[in-house]
């Protein structure tokens, strides 16, 4: 089991070589052949790694395997360690089981482009990275599969490198994200400072001990980590990146801003769980930042008119329940959610990506309408898509949310006001969702549908979409792993790793799914009310709330906000230390210290008269000045 | 010794020196300055051998030889470059000879 | 009596020899640097020479002397009379000129290089200046000088006949001339016209 996870963990890293090394020898498709065979391998190991799991005793599924220590100075040992548990197989199957079905899909929707190679060595990459992050076994080496998601995140927004608007949507990921890095790598030196190690099993079972419930130790280190986490997963206030990051491809977007890279966030506070339980404020906190991003993120998505941005916004709000399942300590259901999340997220993008393939790279929805009749087999893929995401039964995305909702309801307090939150949430949701099928699917087909509408034989390329229609069988059935008030196999299988706390029951389990449908179908019915038909409500509406509206498209001016708190500011401050310290100081003093140099040569070079009288003088005065020294030491 | 001690032939020896290094500094004609400079290297060698007199040493003797010999050979090697100067025709004053300037 | 009468007449014609040979340099040395033609001042510095052979003897150091004349008067001075004569009206130069300053600076350092010796040496007049040591008869003598040469100053020996060596080759290269004179260095052969260049760049 160890070796195959080894070979799961570097097969995508192998293939990033061979793809770097052969260059152009490869044609675009064999270079996706090369990623998806990776991929694929890695997926089996992690297979293997499940089953052979599965076959130990609950209590004694934590294998840990090192095969180099990078870093020993005295105790502190830091090296190259995987850590397979339930957890972190749990991710494993998720990461290369949905990656490899991306990557798939991928070969069809970069083919033709001119740089497919370094797409597909790019995505191979990301995997490792991924991969890598999830399997560590100490925290440094999550750091460095935490940096290199981000760097594959990076490359891949602007693979387009020549759009201004996909490189300038790169750098605001990479520094937004750089900012929870940094409080990330914050928390970890206190946790080195504290325990003296990074692995996890020294690092979770002394905790308690070394750094002690409640302390500000605790407070600063989970903080830092929920300060990475918030980056990363695109939870506010370090949100903006994600909406920008649509200008990478779509199988980016599927693969990295839905299913795997923004829910390593929900992964790390998962995985450090007990640095968490030692600061409940934060633990607390990260619920609350959880359940304001979800009603934030479904409000803006309400106006938005890019396709991908919608679902985009979706995936914000989507996490955000993940963060209020792990931020209440409901565990199982934050990570169920995460997986079935992934499945119908990256089900709603691909569809989506299939919808922009077929006119023409066209991504605003108001120039779409009436789709159904030309893709159906499109548009029947993206309804499951979007029922799972508005948590209809029995759809998978339905027994998540409700998990996740029951779990906080269960927990009283802060639960409660997190369950409200998740009502609204559920709500918008199915408005959103809705709103964006029926524009696009819905209604009069559109001027521009019309001219540049073309489908191949299987309404997309056909290597686009198989991998949809497996992602759409998952959506749709994966639900049934984990039934509130049935069985709850996903809590169960990740519980000698992190208990959760348990889902509300009776009256209350029933209430909370009430509320939850209820609210889900109240939203598609006033979706199907605005858009489903020819209406002039939303124009209205518009108007009436034009000041609301306005706020809503503008993103609650966040965008606008950090710009003037960080972006401006530190640009004048460069431009100004420019104009008083560079230029005069520095460049200048180079030209003044050459011409000062030259003017003084020139005196020198005087005495330089050419005339041995001259020189002959200056030596006889220096013999007198010799003389007299040697005079007056006697 | 008869006669008078080491300090008179030093002292006459200072006198020389003088007398040559200012005719070295003044003079513009080069052929005057070489013999200026003879006279300047002869007074060092009276002082060489007025203090092998005084301590008995035969050294300063022998340096005083090899600084005839080394004057001689100075002598040779500055006239050869007067000579050559005059048949390239340039002015024989040392004021003129100045493309060093600089 | 007698041998103290002979002791100062010794004494006194030593006196004597030492005044003349003195003044007799010091009046040919200002001649050097005084006279404007050259062919006197080198006639001077032969008297020069001459006055400083008598003052070597009277040093004991006869052999040093020998070579003065014969080196010194008898060659390098008769090479000097030949290059002079050689020149001829060339050899016409004005007597001193070039900036005041320089002259007045150069009478100045003169001056203190004196005044600094002859406070030095005065200094020590009667201290280590003033007991001669013995000498044997042999000293100055051509024998010790030869003996020296060969056994604890080889080394100057061999060098000072490299160097005889290098000034008499030099010499001579110096005043052959057989060079032809040559175009300076720095001036390029003729450039093919324009069009040809252009046409040799184009490949």
């Amino acid at each position: 089991m160890i070796t195959a996870a080894w070979i799961a963990l570097f097969s995508p890293a192998v293939a990033v070589v061979l793809l770097a090394l052969a260059g152009r020898r490869v044609s675009g498709r064999q270079a996706g052949l090369v990623t998806a065979t990776a991929v694929l391998v890695s997926f089996a190991g992690a297979v293997v790694a499940f089953v052979t799991l599965l076959g130990e005793d609950p209590g004694e599924r934590a294998n840990a395997s090192t095969i180099w220590t990078w870093l020993s100075a005295g105790s502190f040992k830091a090296g190259l360690e995987i850590y397979l548990d339930p957890l972190s197989v749990f991710m494993m199957l998720v990461v290369s089981g949905v990656g490899f079905l991306i990557v798939c899909y991928a070969t069809g929707y970069v083919h033709g482009e001119d740089e497919e190679r370094r797409y597909h060595a790019y995505k191979a990459l990301f995997v490792f990275s991924m991969l890598l992050l999830v399997m560590s076994g100490n925290l440094l080496l999550l750091l460095a599969g935490w940096g290199m998601v981000g760097l594959s995140s990076y490359l891949l927004i602007n693979f387009w490198w020549y759009k201004p608007q996909a490189v300038a949507a790169g750098k605001k990921a990479f520094i937004i994200n750089a900012f929870g890095d940094a409080t990330f790598v914050l928390a970890l030196f206190l946790i080195i400072q504290k325990v003296g190690s990074v692995d996890f099993t020294t690092v979770f079972s002394q905790a308690p001990d070394k750094i002690g419930a409640g302390t500000t130790v605790a407070i600063l280190i989970a903080l830092g980590l929920l300060g990475g986490a918030v980056a990363k997963s695109a939870q506010l206030p370090l949100h903006t990146w994600l909406p920008d990051a649509m200008e990478g491809p779509t199988p980016v977007s599927a693969l990295i801003h839905a299913a795997t890279m923004v829910t390593a966030g929900v992964y790390l506070i998962a995985r450090t769980h007990v640095l968490f339980d030692l600061a409940p404020a934060v633990h607390d906190t990260a619920a609350i930042l959880g359940g304001v991003t979800i009603v934030v993120a479904g409000l803006i998505a309400l106006v938005q008119t890019d396709i991908k941005r919608v679902i985009a916004y979706s995936t914000m709000s989507q996490i955000g329940y993940m963060f209020v399942g792990v931020g209440l300590g409901a565990y199982g259901p934050g990570m169920f959610h995460l997986m079935t999340h992934a499945f119908f997220k990256a089900l709603l993008f691909m569809t989506a990506g299939i919808v922009i393939h077929c006119i023409s790279a066209e991504q605003d929805i108001r120039k779409m309408g009436g789709l159904a009749r030309h893709l159906p087999w499109t548009y029947r893929l993206f309804l499951v898509g979007a029922l799972s995401l508005a948590a209809i039964p029995p759809f998978s995305g339905f027994f998540s949310k409700d998990s996740i909702l029951s779990s906080a309801i269960g927990a009283g307090g802060l639960g409660i006001a997190m369950w409200v939150l998740g009502i609204i949430g559920a709500f918008l949701t199915g408005l959103y969702t809705f709103r964006l099928l029926f524009i696009v699917f819905f209604g009069e087909e559109s001027e521009f549908a019309k001219q540049h509408l073309h489908k191949e034989r299987f309404e997309g390329p056909f290597a686009m979409m198989w991998p949809v229609a497996i992602l759409a069988v998952l959506a749709a059935f994966a639900g049934w792993l984990q039934v509130p008030g049935g069985w709850a196999l996903v809590t169960d299988w990740l519980d000698p790793v992190v208990e959760s706390i348990p889902e509300a029951t009776g009256g209350l389990l029933v209430f909370s799914i009430a509320g939850s449908l209820v609210a889900a179908a109240l939203g598609v019915l006033v979706a199907w009310r605005l858009y489903g038909r020819p209406s002039h409500v939303p124009a209205m509406l518009r108007e009436r709330f034009a000041f609301g509206h306005r706020v809503l498209e503008h993103k609650f001016y966040f965008d606008q906000l950090y710009d003037a708190l960080f972006s401006r500011p530190s640009a004048a401050l460069a431009v100004g230390l420019n104009r008083v310290v560079e230029k005069p100081l520095i460049l200048g003093s180079a030209g003044d210290i050459g011409t000062g140099v030259r003017g003084l040569a020139r005196r020198v070079a005087q005495t330089e008269s050419g005339l041995v009288r001259l020189y002959a003088l200056l030596i006889a005065a220096g013999l007198v000045v010799i003389l007299v020294v040697f005079l007056a030491v006697q | 010794m008869n006669g008078p001690g080491i300090a008179a032939y030093l002292v006459l020896s200072t006198i020389l020196f003088t007398t040559g290094a200012i005719g070295v500094l003044i003079r513009r004609s080069p052929l005057i300055v070489l013999l200026a400079l003879e006279i300047m290297l002869n007074a060092g060698n009276l002082s060489l051998i007025a203090f092998s007199r005084h301590s008995g040493d035969g050294a300063g003797q022998i340096f005083a030889l090899a600084v005839m010999v080394v004057a001689a050979a100075e002598v040779v090697v500055g006239l050869g470059l007067i000579v050559a100067m005059s048949r390239k025709h340039v002015p024989l004053d040392v004021d003129k000879l100045d493309t060093l300037k600089g | 009596m007698t041998l103290l009468l002979a002791s100062t007449a010794g004494d006194v014609l030593t006196w004597i020899v030492w005044v003349a040979a003195a003044l007799a340099l010091l009046t040919t040395g200002f001649a050097v640097v005084l006279f404007s033609n050259p062919f006197y001042s080198a006639l001077a510095l032969i008297g020069n020479f001459g006055s400083l052979a008598i003052l070597y003897l009277l040093l004991s150091a006869e052999f040093v002397a020998a070579a003065q004349v014969l080196v010194y008067a008898g060659a390098v001075m008769v090479l000097f009379l030949f290059v002079i004569g050689y020149l001829g009206g060339h050899a016409d130069t004005p007597w001193a000129g070039g900036r005041r300053v320089l002259r007045l600076t150069a009478l100045a350092v003169g001056a203190a290089i004196l005044v600094e010796s002859v406070v030095a040496i005065a200094l020590e007049a009667n201290g280590s200046l003033s007991s001669e040591a013995e000498i044997s008869g042999a000293f100055g003598s051509p024998a010790e000088i030869g003996r020296l040469f060969l056994s604890d100053y080889l080394l100057a020996f061999e060098v000072t006949s490299i160097i005889l060596l290098v000034g008499a080759v030099g010499g001579v290269i110096l005043g052959s001339g057989m060079k032809r004179d040559r175009t300076p260095r720095n001036e390029l052969p003729p450039q093919p016209p324009v069009e040809q260049r252009e046409m040799a760049g184009v490949e």
